[in-house]
């Protein structure tokens, strides 16, 4: 999004319509922002009525130039709307938890967007449930409408309306952005149901059809990183189904296309976008040395970002290159801030360990431990302290 | 990846989405600096929130992170 999107001139329009806001949330002045906004993942985006600080829309991942504009619009309308008193025609009072009858499928979709940008999942998905099966035939905001619908669900673990909207969804957004992640969180969501239901292994085998036949359809315009994460999914089905082949087959079929995207990339930046999905779909392969190359000419050409001696530990301690791997992620350490330290400190421990190393990986785990309690609220994570205490505590007496 | 059930992971991979609970530092694509030209993105919320007050115009937050 940073490198393609917000740079796009097709959202040229916009830029006087809104005030711009980007918040890194990894910056500790920043943490106040995870416990004012429902921030369950990375990215996420907000269109907030500045008044009240009331999300109006939210968003989470990426979005092409086009679904942006059209997001825009829709926030944009409905804050107009909210100020003037005139909401989408509605028989339900505002603070509605559950749809009534009468509700129109702007209504619905207008409180089940208040919900979910309040981050109350369960209570957004009946209203979005109801505004896409009420739809009429071309309602604007049905893709975007089925999207947040299958986030807010995926969100709240709840597979099986994951996979009934999906299924219905999937016909009527064929050859459109929101076919990817209406097949990719179809999919996931089928793989996640219990392996006692009775349902899931139609249900897996139908969205892996589906998917196999967006990933490769080279008319649907769609974010790249989209795309990448239909590819893992559709490696996830593979290993699914115990077939190695299969995921292998995938998984390189994941990676060429990959190197295709990096290779058009026109600055280094964009091309450093793709470095994680790459590595990641390497690391799937088996192959991890295949993106050494490429992450030191991310650090060549960022020198001050963490990101690609980070990667890089990660990619020695695979290849149990341990003295690289310490060098690497003693680079990292000098730029990473906020939680994400500790990931780094995580590895660098592993790495350690692996080595045969106890006492340095105890004393980078104690250090980490340290760091994890220091961090204020909204950075702050109970279970990432319990995790490093459990894993010191698994380390072997010195 | 440490920690992950399978459908953090994917979740992870399908939405470039990595909650802090989440993934390992091998994956995550959102990378720092992007020149941005089209639209004014400012990083101070306070700011922000006051001059869209005095403008009566709709915040537009991207939350984000340098993964």
């Amino acid at each position: 999004m940073r490198a393609f999107v917000f740079t796009d001139a097709g959202l040229a329009r916009q830029a006087g319509r809104f005030v711009w806001l980007e918040i890194d949330t990894e910056m500790r002045e920043n943490a106040f922002f995870r416990q004012r906004y429902a921030v369950q993942a990375l990215p996420s985006f907000f269109i907030v009525d500045p008044e009240s600080e009331a999300v109006v829309l939210r968003w989470v991942g990426g979005a092409t130039v086009a679904q942006l504009n059209a997001m825009l619009d829709e926030g944009h309308t409905a804050l107009v709307q909210r100020r003037q008193g005139t909401p989408p025609a509605s028989t339900a009072a505002p603070e509605a938890s559950k749809p009534a009858a009468g509700m129109s499928p702007d209504a619905l979709l207008a409180r089940a967007d208040e919900l979910y940008g309040e981050g109350k999942n369960g209570e957004a998905v009946a209203f979005y449930r109801q505004a896409v099966v009420q739809a009429p035939s071309g309602w604007p905001a049905y893709a975007r409408a089925t999207e947040s619908l299958l986030f807010a669900a995926l969100e709240s673990h709840d597979y099986a309306t994951c996979t009934e909207i999906g299924r219905a969804a999937l016909p009527k957004l064929r050859s459109t952005a929101s076919a990817v992640n209406v097949a990719a969180i179809g999919l996931d969501a089928a793989l996640s149901l219990p392996p006692e239901n009775a349902q899931r292994t139609a249900l897996v085998t139908e969205f892996e059809s589906a998917a196999r036949a967006i990933v490769d359809d080279a008319q649907v315009s769609v974010a790249a990183d989209d795309r990448s994460g239909l590819y893992a999914v559709l490696v996830q089905a593979r290993s699914d189904a115990k077939d190695s082949l299969g995921a292998h087959d995938m998984a390189s079929r994941w990676a060429h296309f990959l190197e295709q995207e990096a290779a058009r990339a026109k600055s280094p930046e964009g091309r450093t976008v793709f470095d994680a999905h790459r590595l990641s779909a390497y690391l799937e392969l088996g192959e991890p040395a295949r993106a050494i190359p490429m992450l030191e000419a991310s650090e060549r050409d960022f020198p001050d970002d963490y990101n690609p001696p980070a990667r890089l530990a990660v990619t020695y301690k695979e290849l149990e290159r341990w003295d690289d791997g310490i060098a690497a992620s003693r680079r990292a350490l000098e730029h990473v801030y906020g939680p994400r330290k500790l990931r780094v400190m995580q590895n660098l421990a592993d790495i350690y360990r692996g080595k045969g190393d106890v006492s340095a990986a105890r004393s980078t785990l104690q250090d980490a431990l340290q760091l994890a309690q220091s961090l204020p609220p909204g950075q702050f994570s109970e279970s990432t302290v319990a995790n490093l205490e459990k894993k010191i505590g698994s380390l072997p007496n010195p | 990846m440490r920690g992950m059930t399978r459908i953090q992971r994917s979740l992870s991979l399908l939405l470039v989405l990595f909650a802090s609970q989440g993934t390992a530092a091998a994956a995550a694509p959102e990378s720092s600096g992007a020149a941005k030209k089209v639209l004014p993105f400012q990083d101070n919320y306070a700011a922000a929130l006051a001059q869209a007050r005095a403008a009566k115009l709709p915040l537009f937050i991207e939350a984000w992170a340098p993964w």
